[in-house]
């Protein structure tokens, strides 16, 4: 055995009483098998990490036995403990961007690790780091190295990571979301880098994530934790295909499939929007500044009655600047053509099309004042677009949140609840088309799946068309009448989501849809 | 209100504050009328007398009780020393508001003015305005006050556009709600908070700045018992009375302390975050 | 760092330098009511005055007078003082070069006390000892200087009778007795800087800490000499550069009270002579030297920041 941990529990204590991070959690790693940890946000998932890697706050308390091969990680001290940590137990982060000094150069942040545990002289060390970044297919490595970190790439920076765990020729390496920073693309090419490198040094790992499906993909054995406590181990193939505890089975219902369709309808004939060649610009050229490439070129498409149309791309593909320019948000050239007129400046939007176009924003947090009770928030559209006051109890109903929310702040809510009050907020003026940027981007996968449901919900009672801007492949295969993918600021493809897999997609849109495959079972 | 105060009280900071303040607004108020004795009263017999019975915190080089002369002086001290933060304020607000709300290139042209005037530092500003307005407690609170524009425009301006690129005010200007709403509603009640604990910390600066242009005597005036000039004219008899130094110099600074304690807990007790 | 940020930089402190030069000669020359008059006191003839304001050029539109006043400033010649007759530009200049040994010297013995203490308050977070360097420097940024100076005259010139209370020995006649008289001037001046830049230290300190990369670097198993001298102490010392450059600000105020103290007759005190004599030209001559100095000074450190923070990109 590797790692064997038995019966761990952890809680921490504060001012406001014991919160118990993990209860009697058992389990073992062998030699060369990769274990995936699979749990969604407070599940105690990271505070296993950080106790394997003796990283605690000192108001923890912990039970229970860790061993790394023959020792007892909780007995080491400090001596003992720097014999361990990154030498024979390796980490790669969540974020590369903050787990990289800023203002040290990328290659001194390898060397050092290298003159440490494997007792190199700095010459060494320096070769030596240049192979590691070689194994991790990065090209041309003595250049990168003397790059700093803002002046590499994400995917770069977890490759320097990754490279940096590996070349210290651990027994364990424990990777902590290695991909949730990185874009798709990005992601996919990180996880095959995982696979030929596991292959070739035979190391163990603990891979943590809150993604189920691509837990599957990478580890032999699956562990499902909720609530600091492990609910089911096995293999990923029969833990997807045959979950046996309710939890593992709402987490597996859960996972977007695009083989599995939650919108069978059509879409009714007639245009609520119609986008002829917009374009969107920041900023314009200055004084001694040039001027910034444009968000997004010149993009037409239109929304009917009741359709959804998934708009894919990636971080800074200019997707949410479309949302901008639709919602007035950001100047645009080109036109919009909705309720019979043609619009070409956010001043010419009226109060109908304001009332007929409504959006729902990606960050929960922020998208409710916070000095505003849920009640004084659902009131606004309710005055301005013509509603009456008494419709916020069905609101909030329609919504499936308990009607004395009203009186409630937003930061009592959960961020799932906060989403859910700005999808009642955006439905109480009773529009024809919703704009969702990215609305479930910063909820974990069960919460997800309960707002899309919601959202199809409302979209069955109010016949509302949806622009669903999002960067998950796989779910805007599950919902989509038809979707456009951008890349760069491009619209590069779209078309109806059936055919969004054919051969005549275009290149990068297979790329897409390639780096997010279907989970296994 | 009462909420926050409750809020306020429940930090050490904001408790230890508010009970400091509380005295100090007591004789900002009432020391005239709770003083021991008439704070001109000259005593050719008590000179230098040390703090005893007599005189509690001893009485000055012309035998006046120098308790007496600290909580009438309270009010001289703090009153203007709070006129002139609120003044400051107000007229940083309305720039960095204006700034904030107009945007591009008339934001930028306001603030790289308001730079260009902070590198004149507060007490220069406070100097030259002094020196053209003549000498006096009224003038010194003026000048403080304009001193303390340009800084506040710039926090002003800041926390509003940290405010109006939060999504709640996109979701207002989306819903096409007017100027108005979006100003008064949704931004002002999340600008206000910072600018309350920004002016707090100012009024300790405001307390310490006045003090200072009386010391060097341009503000209160002879026979005054403005904190700042007492220490003044107690320099000369240092050897003396130590402790006719001693006490309006504790006064300055348990009143900058009782602001400053007050801006660090207010910025605790106005985060939303924490009531839950 | 572009050549065109460094341009454009540089056409700040100009403009700067403009907005400074307007207000001061808006303030000083515009509001009070008469130069002529408190030039030759109130008991002048009508006569004198008005021959006098011919020589000044008084008459002449205001913009005239303002472009004669900053061509001449900016050539150093800021006309003759109304109180000795001198030349105010090189007399300020002297002063200056007075001032900013004063002013050098704290900073340096700021810096030597201010960065260690916020560093070890930060690495004693919570304890004792962080408390209590809380707590003194709490205390520091609620006292005015002048109180600071009179304590620190007490204390060290009555009561020890260790170092002189006031007087300035130009440093060319006696570097120890120079030194001496500068002692006590230096120490009110930085004990205020330290209270303010040790607290910055600790809170930069602290967020860096708590950082990522000082946690990946932990859990990477870098000892903890390294981590705290490579990675952390440059992190969290960058952005004190600027915290620094903005108390260069309170520096020259502290200045002004200093000197006026301890009697040294640097840039602050010869302004408030000028202030208190309302001698106008002395006023404006100090105010802008003052004000040039404090805007090269913030254009320094930003230069600075921006080569030594490698993150920020200036285009």
């Amino acid at each position: 055995m590797i790692l064997s941990v038995e019966n761990f529990s952890l809680s921490y204590r504060s001012g406001a009483g014991v919160r118990h991070a993990l209860r009697d959690v058992s389990l073992a790693i062998g030699a060369g098998e990769v274990l995936g940890l699979v749990g969604e946000s407070g599940s105690g998932k990271s505070s296993l990490a950080w106790s394997i890697m003796r990283h605690l706050p000192r108001t923890a308390q912990e039970s229970g036995r860790l061993r790394l091969g023959d020792v007892d990680l909780r007995g080491l001290d400090a001596a003992g403990l720097a014999a361990i940590r990154g030498r024979r137990i390796g980490m790669v982060f969540q974020d590369p961007s903050t787990a990289l000094n800023p203002t040290l150069r990328l290659g001194e942040q390898v060397i050092e690790v290298l003159m440490r545990h494997r007792g190199l002289s700095r010459a060494e060390a320096r070769d030596a780091a240049e192979e590691a970044l070689r194994e991790v297919e990065l090209r041309e490595p003595a250049a990168l190295m003397r790059r700093f970190p803002h002046e590499a790439s994400g995917g770069e920076k977890q490759r320097i990571l990754i490279a940096s765990a590996f070349a210290t020729r651990p027994e364990l390496i424990l990777f902590d979301e290695p991909t949730t920073a990185l874009d798709v693309i990005t992601g996919a090419r990180i996880l095959e880098l995982f696979a030929r490198l596991r292959e070739r040094t035979g190391v163990a790992a603990l891979y943590i994530s809150h993604d189920l499906a691509l837990v599957s993909r990478v580890a032999d054995r699956v562990a499902v934790l909720r609530q600091g406590a492990i609910v089911e181990q096995g293999s990923p193939g029969a833990v997807f295909r045959t979950p046996r505890h309710p939890y593992t089975r709402q987490l597996v219902a859960a996972v977007p499939r695009p083989d599995r369709r939650l919108v069978t309808d059509l879409p009714a004939p007639e245009r609520v929007l119609a986008v002829q060649g917009v374009s969107v610009h920041y900023a314009r050229r200055r004084l001694f500044r040039p001027a910034p490439p444009p968000a997004t070129q010149p993009t037409s498409f239109s929304i009917r009655a009741g359709e959804i149309l998934g708009v894919v791309g990636e971080s800074g593909s200019g997707k949410s600047s479309l949302a901008r320019a639709l919602t007035g948000l950001a100047r645009f050239e080109g036109r919009i053509e909705a309720l019979d007129r043609a619009i070409t400046h956010p001043r010419a939007m009226r109060r109908d099309y304001r009332r007929t176009v409504q959006i729902v924003f990606q960050h929960p947090d922020s998208s409710l004042n916070p000095r505003m009770r849920i009640g004084e928030i659902l009131t606004r559209p309710l005055r301005l677009h013509g509603g009456s006051l008494g419709e916020i109890p069905r609101l909030l109903e329609e919504v499936r949140l308990p009607a004395d929310y009203a009186r409630k702040y937003p930061h009592q809510l959960s961020g799932g609840e906060k989403q859910r009050v700005a999808i009642a907020r955006a439905f109480a003026a009773n529009p024809a088309l919703v704009i969702c940027d990215e609305i479930t981007a910063a909820l974990d996968v069960s919460v997800q799946a309960q707002v899309i449901e919601l959202l199809l919900e409302l979209r069955r009672r109010h016949g509302t068309a949806y622009l669903f801007i999002t960067h998950d492949i796989n779910l805007i295969r599950q919902i989509a009448h038809r979707i456009a993918v951008m890349r760069a600021g491009e619209m590069v493809d779209l078309r109806e989501a059936a055919q969004i897999g054919a051969a005549d997609a275009h290149p990068y849109t297979q790329a897409l849809i390639a780096a997010s495959p279907a989970p296994v079972g | 209100m009462t909420d926050l105060l409750r809020r306020l009280l429940r930090t050490p900071q904001g408790a230890v504050a508010v009970a400091m303040l509380a005295l100090i607004l007591l004789l900002c108020l009432l020391g005239p009328e709770l003083a021991p004795r008439d704070p001109e009263a000259i005593d050719f017999l008590g000179r230098f007398r040390p703090p005893g019975a007599e005189n509690w915190l001893g009485a000055d080089q012309l035998g006046r009780d120098v308790l007496s002369r600290l909580m009438v002086g309270a009010r001289a001290t703090v009153l203007l020393a709070l006129l002139a933060t609120l003044l400051g304020t107000l007229a940083g607000a309305v720039i960095g508001t204006l700034s904030a709300y107009l945007g591009g290139r008339w934001d930028e042209a306001i603030m790289r003015n308001v730079d260009a005037v902070m590198a004149i530092p507060g007490l220069l500003m406070a100097l030259l305005l002094v020196s053209s307005l003549g000498k006096g407690s009224l003038n010194a609170t003026l000048a403080i006050a304009i001193a303390f524009t340009p800084g506040m425009a710039r926090v002003t301006r800041s926390v509003a556009l940290a405010v109006r690129a939060q999504d709640y005010v996109k979701a207002a200007l989306a819903r096409g709600e007017g100027a108005a709403f979006i100003v008064l509603r949704e931004m002002l009640p999340n600008v206000v908070g910072p600018m309350i604990v920004e002016a707090t910390i100012r009024v300790a600066f405001a307390v310490m700045l006045f003090a200072t242009l009386s010391f060097l005597g341009l503000g209160a005036q002879p026979p005054a018992p403005e904190w700042g000039l007492m220490v003044a004219e107690a320099r000369r008899f240092v050897h003396q009375a130590p402790w006719i130094i001693i006490a309006p110099s504790v006064a300055i600074a348990l009143t900058a302390i009782a602001f400053n304690l007050l801006g660090d807990g207010l910025r605790d007790a106005l985060n939303p975050r924490d009531e839950r | 760092m572009s050549a065109s940020w460094l341009l454009r930089r540089l056409l700040l402190v100009v403009y700067t330098v403009l907005v400074v030069s307007v207000l001061v000669f808006g303030i000083t020359q515009v509001l009070p009511a008469d130069a002529a008059v408190t030039l030759l006191g109130e008991n002048a003839t009508p006569e004198a005055l008005a021959a006098l304001r011919l020589r000044l050029g008084l008459g002449d539109p205001l913009w005239l007078q303002y472009a004669r006043w900053l061509g001449g400033a900016l050539t150093g010649d800021f006309g003759l003082s109304m109180r000795t007759g001198q030349p105010v530009g090189p007399m300020m200049l002297v002063a200056l070069s007075r001032s900013l040994l004063l002013a050098g010297l704290a900073l340096a013995l700021m810096l030597m006390v201010a960065i260690p203490l916020g560093l070890w308050a930060a690495l004693r977070q919570g304890r004792a000892a962080d408390l209590v360097t809380g707590l003194v420097s709490y205390l520091g940024v609620s006292l005015p200087e002048f109180v600071i100076a009179t304590l620190v005259v007490m204390l060290f010139a009555d009561r020890l009778q260790w170092l002189p209370a006031t007087g300035y020995v130009p440093l060319t006649e006696d570097v120890a007795d120079s030194l001496a008289h500068l002692a006590l001037p230096v120490l009110t001046v930085s004990l205020i800087m330290v209270a303010h830049v040790s607290r910055m230290v600790r809170s930069e300190t602290i967020d860096v800490l708590h950082s990522d990369y000082i946690r990946a670097a932990r859990l990477k198993g870098l000892p903890g000499r390294s981590i705290l001298l490579r990675h952390t102490l440059r992190n969290a010392l960058l952005p004190v550069i600027t915290i620094v450059a903005l108390d260069v600000g309170y520096l020259l105020g502290g200045i002004i009270v200093v000197e006026e103290i301890f009697a040294i007759p640097g840039i602050g005190r010869q302004l408030i002579v000028a202030v208190t004599a309302r001698d106008l030209p002395a006023i404006q001559a100090g105010a802008m030297i003052m004000a040039v100095t404090y805007a090269l000074a913030s254009t320094l450190a930003d230069i600075a920041y921006a080569l030594l923070d490698r993150r920020i990109r200036y285009d």
